[in-house]
């Protein structure tokens, strides 16, 4: 089984993927590992350790926000959505991140 | 940094509990929702919790990670760094008070240095906007063209002028009027008063702080009321601080004043030092005789308040166009010349660079203390360092980063620093009254013109206190950082298995640290060496004048004059009488030439009294007392400057009045007309030196005069211990007239030179002293430190045949290359400076008081430096060569 912690890969990528899945609803750091795992067809498995340190800069930031709200097993859970500054950073991350891999993509396949 | 981020830090900072509770409430759902999920997959809640908690990873990893992120992580750190360091102390408290009381002494004797600093040119007067009060002076030109340059003359306005000023010009919201200081007696004790304008306390806005401050009333032209106001200095030293002191009746040269109010402390009147109280201007005849029923031509210190706005070069134009103009109007033939403004705030100077270079030398020698304390400090840190290596390895190796340790170690040197600035404020505080307390018992306290204990601030001044905060700071980067550096910088595996990693021996950076000592050291003590060679020189020179058995008696009461002379010829211990005035400028003309020379008004018996030989002609006869006698005698050199190819007796010359004695500076000068004299004798010289009265350096024209005479002060010839007698006359005198001035021996007053020397010498050579002590021990400690380190080396070398000369030559030889080349640095330093300083201008006084260059000054301190650096390589050197070799190689 292909498993890839995302740290891995390029710096930075982790931010872009937590902004990216939080781009339609807001969610609890749980469901945006599990949502990560999920459409990346549980290539991407997110290093759980990381994802809350991140989350964390990531607000101080002011890219999300966090708000207490009843979870889905009745409790409290942190959820976390996106502030209007986070969808400006999440625009320029992904059209870097789309130069990026056209780049990579055209020298894998030409060079 | 945004809002939000903001927000985020400063709830993680006030409500730090529950941000903590948050956290773990966020990760333990996390948890939660993981098992929960393998639960619904089929696994056991154990076993499904298992799996949860492997797949987070270690939660207290990512919990830190998380408080990394908010940024406050500095705030904790500190604060536990603190804690750390405390416990740190407890566990080695005597190297925590070693360097404690160390660094504080540093801080303490430069602080004390900047008191004094403060005192001079920082500490503006607390008066209403200080910074809009200027000093109004003329630019006086002198009177004979390039002799001297224009300098601005204080008191250099008549009281008419004054008001002149006020009325006519708009520079000003409000000008006062000054005349300081007027040395006096109240209850018998020497006091210094200053009679200021009725307007002076409302246009500085000062309010009393007892009673009444002096208003526009009591100073009514003619009619001055004869109160006084107490400046908080006043009060303390002549009625012990007593609240009950308002309407009281106090005695000031025979007249009955009374006292009106109290000012509140730190109040000083425009000066550096506060005078003992206020009198009003209008009562200046009953201070100065010369001004007695002459109240408009009392000369006074103008200080104005300027309109806000104003620039000083405005106010400079306006009042010089003022002053050309009442020219033009008065009779009065003033003296041309420009009127200036300078900044006036109770301060020596508002120039801080110039004042900043008037005390570098003393800022210099005192920060050696402090570099010397750090070097010392500094090598203990070194040593600790080795020693702490394992606490340090084991906290690296689990994980704590470098930078962690360096700032946990300098946090922890900054902590004793602060605790040393703290002391440091007590070292200041007492080591400048143990100054002061030198210098008034070093120098005789009725030649002192102002009480020096009034330097000790009685408030606490703020900048020294920021002072000492800096300095704690820049210390600890002194002592602290390089010492940090080499205890983060271990191999880590070798430290945990307890050995001491070789290359941790900083021993490149010790020899440095002593170095830098010695040639310190070496520095101070070749200044108290020059000073002390001064002090001996000076103290053989001979004074020119006699001096074993007179007595200076000044004259300040005109009135009291007949009665006073009167008292001491029916004195039995006085055995003779002279008199002489002070001397002034004036411009002769003799056949060939045109000169200003002094000259100063002497009785027909001062040149015996004082045992000045005549080289040729006569000295004045008794009929000859006043300049109307058309007779002068000149000094040797004012001879040969005159006559260079004759003899001076018979000459004659002519003598011309200068422009101030036509305002009617002083009534001794006015009563000379301009006439032609005759020489009738040629003296000896009087003597040479610094510091010294006019009368002992004095070259030039002897005029008659006789103690009579208002303006004259009495010198006396005295029988038996001149001390005594002069006891004697201070007890009989003021009984005659309360407001005697200060009766001095002529002794004393030679002796100033030594005294200031002896004072000086004092000083460096407590400084030196200090600096070897702290030099020596720290070599000492040094060098046991490396004998220890080195003891299995020793004994190795030992059991392998080395000789007691070998080993004791292994140890000195690590302090002779830095001592010596501290030597050569220090005193290298030293000449350097005496080559700077006698580039300067002020070389030729420097000279005077001073062999910069002395040689036996060079080798005694040197000899002092090298004696005691060698004791103390001794012990330890003997320590070694006493080692057992069969012992040391039996340890571990």
């Amino acid at each position: 089984m292909a498993r890839h912690v995302v740290p891995d890969l390029l710096p930075g990528t982790l931010d872009l993927l937590i902004l990216r899945t939080l781009q339609t609803q807001s969610l609890h750091g749980w469901a945006i590992s599990e949502r990560i795992q999920q459409i990346s067809q549980d290539v991407l498995q997110i290093n759980q350790g990381s994802l809350y340190p991140a989350l964390h800069r990531l607000e101080h930031q002011g890219w999300i926000q966090a708000e207490w709200a009843v979870s889905e097993l009745g409790r409290r859970a942190k959820y976390y959505r996106l502030t209007p500054s986070g969808r400006r950073q999440l625009a320029a991350e992904a059209g870097e991140w789309e130069r990026m891999s056209t780049a990579i993509g055209r020298v894998m396949k030409l060079a | 940094m945004n809002l939000r981020d903001l927000f985020l830090r400063i709830r993680a900072l006030t409500a730090p509990h529950r941000v903590e509770r948050e956290l773990h409430e966020e990760l333990t759902f996390h948890i939660e929702r993981e098992t929960q999920k393998h639960i619904a997959a089929g696994l056991s809640p154990v076993h499904a919790r298992t799996r949860a908690l492997a797949r987070f990873g270690a939660v207290p990893l990512a919990a830190d990670q998380c408080r990394d992120a908010r940024g406050t992580g500095v705030v904790d750190d500190v604060a536990r760094d603190i804690l750390y360091a405390l416990r740190t102390f407890r566990r080695a408290p005597l190297a925590a008070l070693t360097i404690v009381a160390t660094v504080a002494l540093g801080l303490g004797l430069i602080a004390m240095a900047f008191t004094l600093f403060s005192a001079f040119f920082l500490r503006s007067d607390a008066v209403q906007h200080a910074s809009e009060l200027v000093a109004v002076e003329r630019l006086a030109r002198s009177a004979v063209e390039g002799s001297t340059p224009a300098r601005a003359d204080a008191l250099s306005f008549t009281r008419a002028e004054y008001e002149a000023m006020r009325r006519e010009t708009s520079v000003f919201t409000d000008a006062v009027a000054m005349l300081r200081p007027v040395r006096t007696r109240i209850e018998g004790r020497l006091v210094t008063g200053s009679l200021v304008s009725g307007n002076f306390f409302q246009t500085l806005g000062v309010q009393a702080a007892l009673g009444r401050p002096l208003v526009t009333g009591d100073d009514e032209r003619f009619a001055g009321r004869p109160v006084i106001v107490l400046s908080h200095v006043g009060w303390k030293k002549l009625f012990a601080s007593d609240p009950m002191v308002i309407g009281r009746s106090v005695r000031i040269n025979a007249a009955p004043y009374e006292i009106v109010g109290v000012m509140p402390d730190g109040f000083r009147g425009l000066g550096i030092l506060s005078p003992d109280y206020w009198a009003p201007l209008a009562l200046a005849g009953q201070f100065r005789d010369s001004y007695a029923g002459k109240q408009d031509e009392t000369l006074v210190e103008v200080i104005g308040r300027l309109k806000p706005r104003l620039s000083v070069e405005a106010a400079d134009a306006a009042l010089t166009t003022w002053a050309s103009r009442r020219r033009d109007r008065t009779a009065v033939p003033a003296e041309p010349g420009a009127v200036i403004v300078r900044p006036s705030q109770g301060i020596l100077s508002t120039d801080t660079l110039t004042a900043l270079l008037f005390f570098s030398p003393i800022f210099f020698a005192f920060g050696l203390i402090l570099m010397i304390g750090c070097a010392n400090v500094a090598n203990l840190l070194l040593a600790r360092g080795v020693a702490r290596q394992r606490e340090i390895g084991i906290r690296l190796s689990l994980g704590a980063s470098r930078r962690r340790i360096l700032r946990q170690l300098l946090t922890e040197n900054l902590l004793l620093a602060l605790i040393a600035a703290a002391g440091g404020f007590v070292v200041a505080r007492s080591a400048l009254e143990g100054a002061l307390y030198l210098a008034t018992t070093t120098v005789p306290p009725e030649l002192l013109a102002v009480d020096l204990t009034l330097f000790v601030p009685t408030v606490t001044d703020w900048r020294v206190v920021v002072f000492l905060m800096a300095g704690a700071t820049i210390s600890t980067a002194f002592f602290g950082l390089a010492p940090a550096l080499y205890a983060t910088r271990l191999e880590l595996v070798r430290t945990m298995r307890g050995e001491v990693t070789r290359d941790a021996h900083p021993r490149r950076m010790r020899q440095r640290l002593i170095g830098l000592q010695v040639g310190a050291s070496a520095l101070l003590l070749i200044c108290a060496a020059i000073f002390l060679r001064g002090a001996a020189m000076a103290s053989t020179v001979k004074p020119g004048l006699r001096t074993s058995d007179t007595v200076w008696v000044p004259i300040s009461n005109e009135s009291r004059r007949a009665a006073l002379l009167q008292a001491v010829m029916a004195e039995p211990s006085v055995a003779a009488v002279a008199a002489s005035s002070q001397p002034s400028n004036f411009v002769v003309e003799t056949a060939a030439r045109r000169v200003t020379v002094g000259m100063m008004p002497v009785s027909p018996g001062y040149f015996d009294l004082l045992d000045v030989d005549l080289v040729s002609g006569r000295g004045f006869t008794q009929a000859e007392r006043t300049a109307e006698a058309g007779v002068m005698i000149v000094s040797e050199t004012t001879s040969r400057r005159l006559w260079p190819d004759r003899n001076a007796v018979g000459q004659v010359l002519r003598l011309e009045l200068p422009p101030s004695a036509a305002r009617g500076a002083s009534p001794s000068e006015s009563a000379i007309p301009s006439r032609t004299f005759t020489i009738v004798g040629v003296v000896r010289e009087a003597g040479e030196g610094f510091l010294l009265p006019d009368m002992f350096t004095f070259r030039g024209i002897y005029l008659p005069a006789g103690p009579e005479h208002a303006g004259t002060s009495l010198i006396l010839r005295v029988r038996g211990e001149p001390e005594q007698a002069r006891q004697t006359l201070v007890e009989r005198l003021t009984s005659v007239d309360p407001g005697v001035g200060s009766i001095t021996t002529m002794r004393a007053m030679a002796g100033m030179q030594t005294s200031v020397l002896r004072f000086a010498f004092q000083v460096t050579v407590v400084l030196g002293g200090l600096a070897l002590i702290l030099t020596v021990s720290g070599l000492f400690s040094v060098l046991s430190y490396v004998v220890e380190q080195r003891t299995r080396e020793i004994g190795v070398r030992m059991a392998l045949g080395a000789t007691v000369r070998s080993v004791a030559g292994l140890v000195l030889s690590q302090s002779l290359r830095p001592v010596g080349i501290g030597l050569a640095a220090g005193a290298s330093l030293a000449a350097a400076a005496a080559i700077a300083l006698m580039a300067t201008p002020a070389a030729s006084a420097i000279g005077d008081m001073v062999r910069v260059f002395d040689p036996v000054a060079y080798a005694l301190s040197g000899l002092v430096v090298v004696t005691a650096c060698a004791l103390a390589a001794w012990v330890p050197a003997m320590r070694a060569c006493r080692l057992d070799p069969v012992a040391t190689l039996r340890q571990d």
